[in-house]
């Protein structure tokens, strides 16, 4: 038995080890008043697991670096000529080394929230307990059903398998921990809420504690999943970013949910509504977390993340059925605690739109749960397995993301508790008529929705992302009006001010500008164009205003793999603009192709070339070309939500108070007080 | 070898655990008075978005007006439970026979 094994195995124990008694010793001690420091021993036991799970990753990837292949898992998912960065990416590659990464960020976080438990000390330890009971599961699920340092039985090959093609790609080796950085962060406010209803804390303060955890995970999970499209369109090949894929649907269910819980937690702060509300979506965040791991590691649903069948399946059930039923009992014991304390005044109110904009994120969670899930429901129904593809996600997702689109333009400029048709004209006049302008410039331009439905999604899309680009807009300039009418400063420097003074929520306008470049690029894809050709040397191929002109072929051959490649020159007007190299290979170690896409992005559109290899008849190699509109947008409009999201999550530079007569006198309430 | 390693760190988990120096902080159980102080902060914070957001001309007057009214309202509603739960818990103060002594 290898050294770096007999540790790493024996540190997963200790690691179990001590998780139990952070969990246990931490419930003792909250059960029996006075136990302080059995309740303190409970907290560095929680931060000692952070220690042994840091080692035992360690000692994994030191395992890789040195090709120890006497590890099942260094040789099912390593090689010798794997290059340094993917050696890295080894830990989470595979079932066993990605939960033990789980399990590591986990810890992480933990760490963090034991080392801040003075901001509220009851509360983080309440919250500390649930954490220890989450990293519980997961370390016993490495240390008795997918141990990462399980031994090789018989003789040790002298190369390992080496990491699936499709992972080696630099994205990869930072998609998985975006992910992985969101799916394991919605623990920590998922543990604060289910801490808040059992020791019935009063107020909303629990929301204010979170709340920094929470966007940073929403972050994390926003940059994961784009990061995950940006790899599927670079590297799978097929010209698309998003394909509805069960492990693709997996991430996106905690980021619908997690955002309509970001967008109505405010409703709880600002006015005390929606506790049960809030409770349950983070509750379900939190599930669908796990759920959204189970899928992509039990291979219950065939998807191009099937990274393996296992049997951890029945864990993750059981383990997701006890955590249901302990929020059901909590809810049911102090569901007293979460009474509202005002109601709904207006449907045309602040509030009703963070209503809508809940319902619409939950339908649009539920359809891709059900389609997802369809499969596996169908094979129980019917005995056969019923695939549902993208345009049952689309039918439904499309209208669902239109009325989000609405929501998310009217929204900011509804007061809360209730809006006149005064204030409405108002605030949406100019907005509108520049929504309106954008429309009638496209018809003008040649999209003509009546011919086709997709047209009409793309005007409607296009229309509606103009009206919240132009609403956060106007939102910018009246308040920097504002700012700069008190001090003097320009527009700009008011802005500026503006943005530093309120970063939560000027923060948040630049995440929903974000969003409208998105779905401009997603609206792009009602004009994709693509062709496909064997093409021998000097052939042409002509798509949109390009002319693609095959010049050559070469070879290539490394220790890692083995590449084909056509060179493309790419004409336009007859003037050579460019020259491609679409590139299909084969590694050694796993004897599996992969294709690296050759790509020429601009704001317009991608020029996307694909080498799919030769025709088996005829021995010639076929090229397809996409002409894929506005796809760069997605891509941009990703890193305007990050820098929205650091904004809002820098404190205040100033209070915002601007010179009001608010004169608040106590008003006399209940006889005998 | 291996035997050491492990130990060393079994050693290492236990005593920072149990035997390292500490400073055993326990927190206070929050009364509704600080809770309504919370409540208080958050309408006044409310207030001022109000004010901020109507001179942006965000409001119509009449809108302005009874929002602002609702929402002075509220803020006094927490301002009264406050003033009856520090008054009631002065009065306890100066009943008990500490409090007596003075």
């Amino acid at each position: 038995m290898s050294p770096i094994s007999s540790v790493g195995s024996f540190v997963l124990l200790l690691a179990l080890a001590l998780s139990g008694y952070s969990f246990l010793a931490g419930l003792v001690a909250l059960l029996r008043p006075g136990s302080e420091g059995l309740g303190e021993t409970s907290r560095r036991a929680g931060i000692a697991v952070f220690g042994a799970v840091a080692l035992a990753a360690a000692l994994l990837v030191t395992a890789a670096f040195q090709d120890d292949f006497s590890i099942a898992y260094i040789l099912h998912h390593s090689n010798r000529e794997l290059p340094i960065a993917y050696k890295f990416a080894v830990l989470w590659s595979g079932q066993e080394g990605s939960l033990l990464f789980w399990s590591l960020l986990l810890s992480a976080y933990g760490l963090v929230l034991r080392l801040r438990y003075r901001t509220d000390p009851k509360l983080f330890a309440h919250a500390s307990v649930i954490i220890a009971s989450v990293q519980v599961f997961f370390l016993l699920l490495l240390n008795f059903a997918a141990h990462p340092f399980a031994i090789v039985e018989g003789a040790i090959p002298p190369d390992g398998n080496g990491l699936n093609p499709l992972l080696q790609y630099p994205e990869m080796v930072i998609h998985p921990p975006m992910l992985y950085l969101g799916y394991v962060g919605f623990t920590i406010p998922f543990a604060f809420a289910l801490a808040a209803l059992v020791m019935r804390y009063p107020g909303e303060k629990w929301i204010q504690i979170t709340r920094r955890w929470t966007m940073v995970t929403w972050g994390f999970l926003t940059v994961g999943i784009f990061l995950g499209a940006h790899w599927a369109y670079n590297v799978l090949g097929w010209g698309g970013y998003w394909g509805w894929d069960p492990v693709e649907n997996a991430s996106l269910m905690p980021w619908l949910t997690g955002t309509a819980f970001l967008h109505s937690v405010m409703m709880q702060e600002k006015r005390g509504m929606l506790k049960v509300w809030n409770m349950w979506l983070i509750f379900a965040t939190f599930l669908l977390s796990i759920f959204g791991t189970f899928l992509t590691r039990s291979g219950v649903v065939s998807s191009v993340h099937a990274f393996a069948q296992s049997s951890i399946g029945t864990w993750f059930v059981v383990f997701m059925a006890l955590t249901f039923a302990v929020c059901v009992f909590f809810f049911v014991m102090n569901r007293s605690h979460l009474k509202s304390e005002h109601k709904l005044e207006s449907l045309v109110s602040r509030e009703s739109s963070f209503l809508f904009n809940n319902l619409l994120l939950i339908v649009a969670c539920f359809t891709v749960l059900w389609g997802t899930l369809f499969p596996i429901l169908s094979e129980w129904v019917q005995g056969t397995k019923v695939t549902v593809g993208a345009p049952f996600f689309n039918r439904v997702n499309i209208p669902v993301a239109l009325l989000l689109l609405l929501l998310t333009a009217v929204g900011p400029l509804l007061a809360w508790r209730n809006t006149s048709l005064d204030s409405l004209k108002r605030n949406f006049l100019w907005p509108a008529i520049g929504a309106v302008t954008v429309a009638v410039l496209m018809i003008a331009f040649g999209v003509r929705p009546w011919k086709d439905a997709s047209y009409f999604y793309s005007l409607m899309t296009i229309s509606l992302a103009s009206l919240v680009a132009f609403t956060v807009a106007s939102e910018f300039v009246r308040g920097g009006r504002v700012i700069s009418s008190h001090t003097g400063q320009s527009l700009f420097a008011g802005i500026v001010q503006l943005g530093r003074r309120n970063t939560r929520r000027y923060g948040g306008y630049i995440v929903h500008f974000g969003v409208v470049l998105i779905v401009i690029g997603f609206a792009g894809g009602a004009f994709n164009q693509d062709q496909e050709k064997e093409m021998g040397f000097g052939d042409k191929m002509k798509l949109g205003p390009y002319t693609l002109i095959c010049r050559s072929y070469t070879q290539d051959d490394n220790p890692n793999y083995g590449s084909e490649s056509a060179i493309m020159d790419v004409e336009k007007d007859g003037r050579l603009i460019d020259t491609l190299y679409p590139e299909r290979r084969v590694y050694h170690a796993s004897n599996q192709p992969a294709t690296m896409v050759a790509n020429r992005s601009s704001f317009k559109e991608d020029l996307y070339l694909v080498y799919e290899g030769q025709n088996p008849d005829t021995g010639r190699p076929i090229i397809k070309a996409h002409l894929n509109p506005l796809v760069m947008w997605i891509w941009a409009g990703v890193w305007v939500m990050l820098i929205g999201t650091v904004l809002a999550l820098i404190p205040n530079a100033l209070p915002v108070r601007v010179a009001a007569a608010v004169r608040v006198e106590p008003v006399v309430v209940g006889a005998g007080d | 070898m291996i035997i050491l390693a492990c130990s060393v760190i079994t050693l290492g988990a236990l005593f920072y655990i149990f035997y390292a120096p500490r400073v055993i902080v326990t927190g206070v159980t929050k009364t509704r008075l600080a809770y309504l102080q919370e409540r208080k902060e958050a309408v006044y914070e409310n207030l001022r978005d109000l004010n901020f957001e109507n001179q942006a001309g965000k409001f119509s007057a009449p809108d302005y007006q009874s929002l602002r009214a609702s929402l002075e309202q509220e803020a006094g509603s927490i301002l009264a439970e406050i003033a009856r739960l520090e008054n009631a818990a002065a009065e306890a103060a100066t009943q008990s026979p500490k409090g007596g002594r003075f």
